[in-house]
């Protein structure tokens, strides 16, 4: 069995026809960057509870870590929808952006987001890289260090520090943040900040700035579904915080790709706006 | 040369501003000092822990001190230890002579491609290594990008997809962690454009000499590139106090216009 894509085996098949020209833009963005994601692996994941045919028991329950607390590791992909519209399972009035926002959005929207960052291939950022089509691998903290998320997504990395450390102060802005950990009632909780003034938090384009703070809950419901909480503050940008709630399925039997944006990019080409 | 200065002045602009963070649990001598002699430290299941941020050893520093992109001279040359240099076969030597009068112009890094699995462990800007019983973790400054080695007892794929990073899987010999990689695809692992094939086969032997220094001992098994296989030993020094930066090699790139040959 090769991966399977949210109940299908086969990658997401997008509806050209029906398909409005922000979405065309970003299914032609994905096909050009994601050559090589079209090769994919067949490696039996370790470790995983399996029904009696040899299939992995996806709804075996939630494994807990060696001190029993939640277990997030694994491969996970996030659902459709989430990477263009994070905020898609809200109203706009819920996501209540200050007027320079709403129209830097609009602006995005109208320009068809010919300025998106991660066409220059620049990391997708929090939440978005959690909302990418592309799997993602969690690697528990050992030792009470640092928990890693590994992106198939260009081929990036965030730290999570798992040792009681506090966000840093004044760091230097960077596209992923700096990432913090503690469980808290059953989840990992994850607080990042530090990020860069001009964030997109999806391929829609919603702004993030330098005020930006992200939280994100990750609640593992079995041993194939997670759900990440992800709440949105950033006064700057928004008068209120948001939460949106991203579900993800666990990719067994796979393994990460590399995923190298800049090799043969063609997104610039078609970041042409209207 | 000057341009290959010109180049690395572009990419250090991002190291430069250090990350002040002292590092947990480091052994000190009875002066307070970080005794990087001490023995190597152990994770919870007994093995060697190579976690840490580590560099390659580079020569002492001039009266005037050093830059702050120090390289060790793998990252030049990975033969630079071995006496004739790497055994290449005459094409792979015509190559090399070809990229090092071209000052290097074609070198993949200059587009922003992944240094790879070579690579990863001599590029001058730090790595930090993550150990957990299943897998260890690179982690690149450069790029911020990654390699994974298995140690979960998983065996190497048998036609893995050509990558830059390859797939590695690891396996312990004592305190010495034993990895295998294939699936590598053509590209460069020194500045002089040494070549790596789709045929190469590398091991890597891991081994914590103490608290301060680790050793990897790199054997290249790659005959459509190289006469034999050759091994050379890439030191690894501690880093202490300060944190892995974010080096987007992509983020606002001038590289790629000022790279051209002489």
């Amino acid at each position: 069995m090769g991966r399977t894509w949210w109940g299908s085996e086969k990658p997401p098949v997008y509806n050209f026809p029906r398909m409005k020209p922000t979405v065309l833009l970003w299914v032609i963005l994905l096909i050009a960057c994601g050559t090589l994601s079209a090769q994919w692996l067949k490696i039996p994941t370790p470790g995983i509870p399996r029904t009696p045919d040899g299939k992995p028991d996806l709804s075996a329950p939630a494994p807990k870590t060696a001190e029993g607390k939640p277990d997030v590791s694994g491969l996970w992909q996030p659902a459709p929808g989430y990477v263009e519209n994070v905020a898609k399972d809200l109203k706009p009035e819920d996501v209540p952006m200050r007027p320079w926002a709403q129209m830097l959005y609009q602006h995005r929207r109208d320009t068809l987001s010919k300025e998106d960052p991660t066409g220059w291939c620049n990391p997708g950022g929090v939440p978005r890289s959690d909302a990418v089509p592309y799997p993602f691998k969690i690697v528990p903290a050992a030792g009470g260090g640092e928990m890693m998320i590994l992106y198939e997504a260009v081929h990036s990395y965030r730290q999570v520090f798992m040792d009681g450390r506090a966000l840093p102060k004044d760091p230097n802005p960077n596209w992923l943040g700096y990432s913090v950990g503690r469980y808290e009632d059953g989840a990992l909780v994850v607080e990042s900040s530090g990020f860069v003034e001009n964030s997109w938090l999806d391929n829609g384009g919603h702004p993030g700035t330098e005020s930006l703070h992200v939280t994100e809950r990750f609640k593992r419901k079995d041993f194939g579904h997670m759900d990440i909480e992800v709440t949105i503050d950033d006064p700057k940008t928004y008068t209120k915080p948001w939460t949106v709630t991203i579900p993800l399925k666990l990719m067994p039997d796979t393994e990460l790709l590399e995923y190298i944006c800049t090799e043969n990019n063609k997104d610039l080409e078609h970041l042409v706006g209207k | 040369m000057r341009l290959l200065l010109a180049l690395l002045a572009c990419a250090t602009m991002l190291p430069a501003q250090w990350l002040n963070l002292p590092t947990r649990g480091v052994p000190r001598t009875k002066d307070g000092k970080p005794n990087l002699s001490a023995p190597a430290p152990r994770a919870a299941n007994g093995k060697p822990d190579f976690s840490g941020i580590w560099a390659l050893e580079h020569p002492p520093c001039p009266p005037e001190g050093c830059g702050d992109y120090l390289g060790g001279p793998e990252f030049l040359n990975m033969g630079v230890h071995l006496p004739g240099g790497l055994p290449y076969q005459p094409w792979a030597a015509e190559l090399v002579k070809k990229r090092s009068a071209d000052q290097g112009r074609d070198d993949p890094v200059a587009q922003c491609l992944p240094s790879g699995v070579v690579r990863i462990l001599t590029f001058p800007p730090p790595r930090k290594i993550v150990q957990t019983p299943e897998e260890i973790v690179i982690l690149s400054e450069r790029d911020v990008t990654f390699r994974q080695i298995h140690t979960d007892g998983r065996p190497l794929p048998v036609d893995p997809s050509p990558s830059f990073n390859g797939f590695s899987v690891g396996k312990w010999e004592g305190d010495t962690l034993v990895v295998q990689t294939i699936g590598l695809r053509d590209t460069w692992i020194d500045r002089n454009g040494s070549p790596i094939t789709e045929a190469a086969k590398l091991t890597e032997r891991f081994r914590r000499v103490n608290y301060g220094r680790l050793e990897i001992e790199l054997t290249v098994d790659d005959p459509k590139a190289y006469t034999k296989p050759w091994t050379v030993t890439l030191k690894q020094e501690i880093v202490l106090n300060t944190e892995l930066l974010d080096y987007y090699c992509n983020d606002n790139e001038k590289d790629a216009q000022h790279v051209s040959a002489k």
